[in-house]
């Protein structure tokens, strides 16, 4: 039985444009030269470094870390929106696309044309989603705002309906980029049942967030990042203790 | 075990990849590009009527009175240039754009990225042809006598799609690394206006760079247009040979560049 996902020795670079400015004399001096044909240097920046990560089907994982450790790049090199420099992602199975903030609606459609829009692109087919429309602004709570346009929805609104509409799709591994810290109480609650009802289906949830008690809830295993390299790896349990335990560490010390 | 691996989805890709998914995506795309060009506005799609009709009533003042240019049934003659030049500079204006203006169709899901600049110049092939059918009327009624050749149009509208469409399949990823190739392309719509045969007669071009000036596509496809509205005869060889040639490199082109720069696309957005 192969693995649902595989990441085999993954490395990721990304370039960051350089520009040595040290004074303010430099800065003056540079912003000049930029009009004049300025010399860009680049410099590297290995987003991820030989990450590890292997997914049976029916489990899930958690992806923690500080800010910028590189949690987001990866679940971006799994949904295959970016490619690895190195490496491979496999994936025998089908990937709901990554579910986070500002998922890209647009503004002047109405809540029903994006919701159409975005269910499509999801992969659920046109007929489909005409069926399924009120079952999807039901969960989402947005019947009444249905002919309303998007911009006119707060932030929480908006990713109600894009996390309804992804929870419609039959994909079975899900991408969940702290989507979830949003919502208000009522929906999290409506969204964590959801989780649970796939994990009793046997789905897959790659999950990243801050949130150490739904790690452990929802993922069998959890992968710990730091500036790119793992830091651990393995059961959910003991990696977020050890997660808790080294953001915890030196804010006490300091103390 | 109950769960049943979709195996022709290995290797990631949407829920239910395949053929239909990309087609219900392509349309949807398109209807929404569509959609949005002209919300938010009174007239909505009349807009896009009022400027080929705004400009062929001043160059017809202009040309006619002013210049005092022998070329018979100017209005018609200028209209039908007109609407060939607004199909390939508005859809290759959006099909610029289309990538950079939809960022999340390329940073938060996978697909096939070309449908992204598919969809952009179908939604504009939509707007062609409603243009063409809208201003027939009025065609008629400046004097053009429809015949059967114009059952030909759509064949020249559909070379003028893939000419569109291949130069967007360049200019949109291009613009996605690059930004300031939205105002080289300006610049590039600007001289084309005064490269093509839309104020003047072809026949004005001395005759030592006619050769090099016919090889315009876009020029090809307006006298293919008045041949089939003014003279009611079809377009020459030449003209079409020359559409298809260019359409074939074009496309080639736009594929090869795309092709280049696909895989960093999510990086540049």
């Amino acid at each position: 039985m192969p693995e649902l996902l595989e990441v085999r020795d993954v490395w990721k670079r990304f370039k960051i444009p350089h520009e040595r400015r040290t004074t303010v004399l430099d800065h003056i001096a540079g912003a000049a030269s930029v009009i004049g044909g300025a010399r860009h240097s680049y410099e590297e920046f290995w987003a991820l470094r030989e990450v590890n990560l292997a997914l049976r089907a029916q489990e899930s994982v958690g992806l923690i870390g500080p800010n910028g450790s590189g949690k987001s790049t990866l679940l971006k090199l799994i949904a295959h929106v970016m490619k690895p420099d190195k490496g491979k992602v496999v994936v025998n199975g089908s990937l709901a696309p990554v579910l986070e903030l500002g998922i890209g609606f647009s503004g002047d459609l109405t809540v029903r044309e994006n919701a159409i829009v975005y269910g499509v692109i999801m992969g659920i087919s046109r007929a489909q989603m005409r069926d399924r429309l009120h079952l999807i602004l039901e969960f989402a709570g947005l019947e009444r705002f249905q002919d309303a346009l998007l911009r006119n929805l707060s932030t929480g609104m908006q990713v109600r309906l894009a996390f309804s509409i992804a929870v419609e799709t039959d994909a079975d591994i899900f991408l969940v980029d702290e989507a979830l810290s949003v919502g208000d109480q009522a929906f999290q609650e409506k969204c964590l049942e959801r989780f649970r009802e796939f994990k009793r289906q046997g789905k897959s949830i790659v999950l990243v967030s801050h949130d150490m008690q739904l790690i452990k809830t929802f993922c069998e295993s959890a992968l710990y990042l730091q500036s790119g390299t793992e830091k651990a790896y393995g059961p959910s349990e003991e990696i977020t203790q050890k997660y808790i335990e080294a953001s915890q560490g030196p804010a006490n010390s300091n103390r | 075990m109950t769960l049943t691996l979709e195996l022709e989805t290995c290797g990631g890709g949407a829920v239910r990849s395949g053929f239909m998914h990309y087609l219900d995506v392509t349309l949807i795309l398109a209807q929404k590009d569509f959609k949005l060009r002209y919300r938010n506005s009174v007239l909505g799609f009349f807009w896009s009527l009022l400027n080929p009709l705004a400009y062929m009533i001043v160059l017809t003042i202009v040309y006619m009175m002013l210049m005092r240019v022998n070329i018979p049934n100017f209005a018609a003659w200028v209209l039908i240039g007109l609407l060939i030049w607004r199909f390939f500079t508005v859809g290759t204006s959006q099909g610029l754009i289309c990538i950079v203006s939809n960022p999340s169709l390329v940073t938060k899901v996978y697909m096939p990225r070309y449908l992204i600049v598919l969809s952009s110049s179908l939604a504009n092939l939509l707007g062609a042809v409603l243009e063409f059918a809208i201003f027939i009327p009025l065609l008629i009624l400046l004097g053009v006598i429809p015949g059967v050749v114009l059952l030909f149009l759509p064949v020249i509208i559909l070379l003028e799609f893939l000419i569109v469409f291949g130069c967007s399949l360049s200019l949109a990823p291009l613009n996605a690394k690059y930004r300031d190739f939205s105002q080289i392309w300006e610049v590039v719509l600007q001289l084309g206006f005064f490269l093509c045969p839309i104020v003047y007669d072809e026949q004005l071009v001395p005759a030592r760079f006619r050769f090099a000036y016919s090889l315009n596509p876009i020029s090809r496809l307006m006298e293919s247009a008045r041949d089939i509205f003014l003279h009611q005869q079809l377009p020459t060889t030449f003209d079409i040979g020359i559409v298809c040639i260019a359409v074939t490199i074009l496309i080639l082109i736009g594929a090869a560049i795309f092709h280049l720069l696909e895989p960093k696309l999510a990086e540049e957005l």
